[in-house]
């Protein structure tokens, strides 16, 4: 019998589980250790912070699914890992503490055979100074309680407008070395919209700040892409679209302090410049947990774990910019120093940045850290899923048949462009690979131009809502939901 | 604001009729795309 503890109960950790619940045999035990009691379908999120959806569409509690299912659940936080046990327990164990009322600050030892580190990012407000969501007229939509207080605010500022108030609106990265600017621009498009539905665009001045060279980049060296019968930039698409729309930008922008209603940012020519607003969503940098881990006699071996992230198969040698390749990244997110450990998703160590490193005049660097958020989060996880089904099926040692590098792996992003049935839009963009594959696509820039795609309209939208609904279903594990893919 | 899509563009993007077959065309497509497989690179 074995045991299989799955830290984190996001897209990445609660694929995994379901994976293996569904592909191992009930003698062997699955347990999700998550601090969160509701799985939540992230993407959506946007769509909450422009008040069209509840935040109850889009999350679900996980109790009763994983007790139905034959998954062991614990509303619980790790503290510390140990490895290789300890003087007490030869079985290596996760140090976890309770989150819930009843049991609130109780420890226990949760001891494992493999365990899958799914516990994502910390969102790292703390990293940029006022950066607190709901307060100094910033807001995020990074989680639904944020989202709705993003909405909350928002529709406020929407009835003053109505009343004649200008109102100046940024969007955009709240650190100089933030990600996920994909749920941004989704945001501000969306935001876009909805002023033109309440009638009070002419009202505001909308701006995008980012922390990208240029527009387009995603933190992943941006991407040539067929659109139409043309082949274009992903600068050259978001231009179109933010002029179309009236949206102002300003890039290569690090945001380092907000105040109320006032935006600090340095940029990349080393100026430092403040905007003022009257509402915000800034995405804050990610970091790893701060976990720390401990050998059998009680000695910090943290370094041999976690890099802010945790360590896996990458290739973690600091090289230049030129020389990266897509051989850095990792494929089986095993950790080199204990094979029966795994962290797919947001919380591996990436070897490297995707876009091209850049530092302000003042020696601050100022360029997007990579995405690994969604699609990959959901592939990397299975892998890590079938790796261990296949490794307890067959004995013997860790089996890394299933392989899966973001340098040989598509995604799709359908950014949701404005809400509506009728009225809506969306970008559906796909990329293949993720991390650019230079030596493979020379010509390009690292990507397979067919597979590289960008289009525009309300079939984006009906797609992005498509998959709010199939992914929720998948999530909840309802008949034939694994025939859906990741 | 500067028009950066024509008026016939924003025709087809927002036309229900011609958006329902991009729609059942960007889902194959999609499909074809992120379930066509992955792999390592390692070995390569």
């Amino acid at each position: 019998m074995s045991k299989i503890v799955v830290l984190g109960a996001g897209i990445s950790g609660h694929v995994a589980a379901a994976h293996l619940r569904r592909k191992l045999p009930k003698e062997h035990e699955v347990i999700v250790v998550s601090p969160n009691s509701n799985y939540q379908w992230v993407p959506s999120n946007i769509w909450v912070g422009i008040g069209r959806m509840k935040s109850k569409e889009i999350y679900f509690p996980l109790a009763p699914l994983y007790k139905k299912k034959g998954i062991g659940f614990k509303q619980a936080k790790v503290v510390t890992f140990h490895p290789e046990g300890d003087k007490d327990i030869a079985k290596p164990y996760v140090m976890v503490e309770y989150v819930t009322e009843e049991r609130k600050g109780e420890k226990e030892k949760v001891t494992y055979d493999y365990l899958i580190n799914a516990t994502g990012p910390k969102l790292n407000f703390e990293a940029t100074e006022g950066l607190i969501p709901g307060t100094n007229k910033t807001y995020s939509v990074c989680t639904y309680h944020h989202a709705d207080e993003a909405w909350k605010a928002l529709s406020e500022l929407i009835q003053q407008m109505k009343q004649g108030k200008k109102a100046k609106i940024m969007i955009g990265t709240g650190h100089a070395k933030s990600t996920c600017q994909g749920a941004a621009f989704e945001y501000i498009l969306n935001v876009e919209q909805e002023l033109r539905e309440h009638k009070v665009r002419e009202n505001a001045e909308i701006t995008w700040i980012a922390n990208e060279h240029e527009l387009g980049d995603f933190g992943i060296d941006g991407m040539l892409m067929s659109y139409g019968n043309m082949t274009m930039k992903s600068k050259e698409m978001v231009e179109m679209i933010f002029e179309d729309r009236g949206i102002k930008w300003i890039i290569e922008a690090g945001v380092n302090k907000i105040e109320d209603g006032k935006l600090h940012y340095e940029t990349l020519d080393g100026e430092f410049k403040t905007e003022t607003y009257d509402f915000a969503m800034l995405i804050p940098a990610f970091s790893g947990h701060g976990f720390k881990a401990y050998n059998k006699e009680g000695v910090d071996i943290t370094d041999k774990l976690f890099k802010g992230f945790m360590i896996v198969d990458a290739d973690y040698t600091p090289k230049p910019y030129e020389e990266w390749s897509v051989q850095d990244w990792p494929e089986t997110y095993q950790n080199p120093s204990y094979p029966n450990i795994f962290a797919p998703g947001i919380a591996f160590a990436p070897p490297h940045p995707i876009s091209k490193p850049r530092t302000s005049k003042n020696g601050t660097p100022i360029s997007p850290s990579p995405p690994r958020t969604g699609m990959p989060s959901g592939i990397t996880a299975k892998i890590v899923a079938d790796n261990i089904i296949d490794t307890i099926k067959k004995g013997g040692d860790i089996s890394l048949h299933h392989k899966g590098s973001m340098g040989n792996m598509g995604a799709a992003c359908i950014a949701s462009a404005g809400y509506g049935l009728t009225t809506g839009s969306g970008m559906s963009i796909t990329t293949f690979p993720i991390v650019p594959d230079y030596h493979k696509y020379p010509d390009t820039q690292g990507r397979k131009l067919g597979k590289t795609f960008g289009s525009i309209g309300l079939a984006g939208h009906w797609l992005k809502l498509a998959l709010h609904y199939a992914f929720l279903y998948k999530a909840k594990m309802k008949p034939f939901w694994w025939l859906i893919p990741e | 604001m500067t028009q950066r899509i024509s008026k016939y563009q924003r025709f087809i993007m927002m036309n229900p009729i011609i958006q329902f077959f991009k729609f059942i065309f960007l889902s194959i497509k999609i499909m074809v795309i992120v379930a066509g497989g992955h792999g390592g690179t390692k070995s390569e």
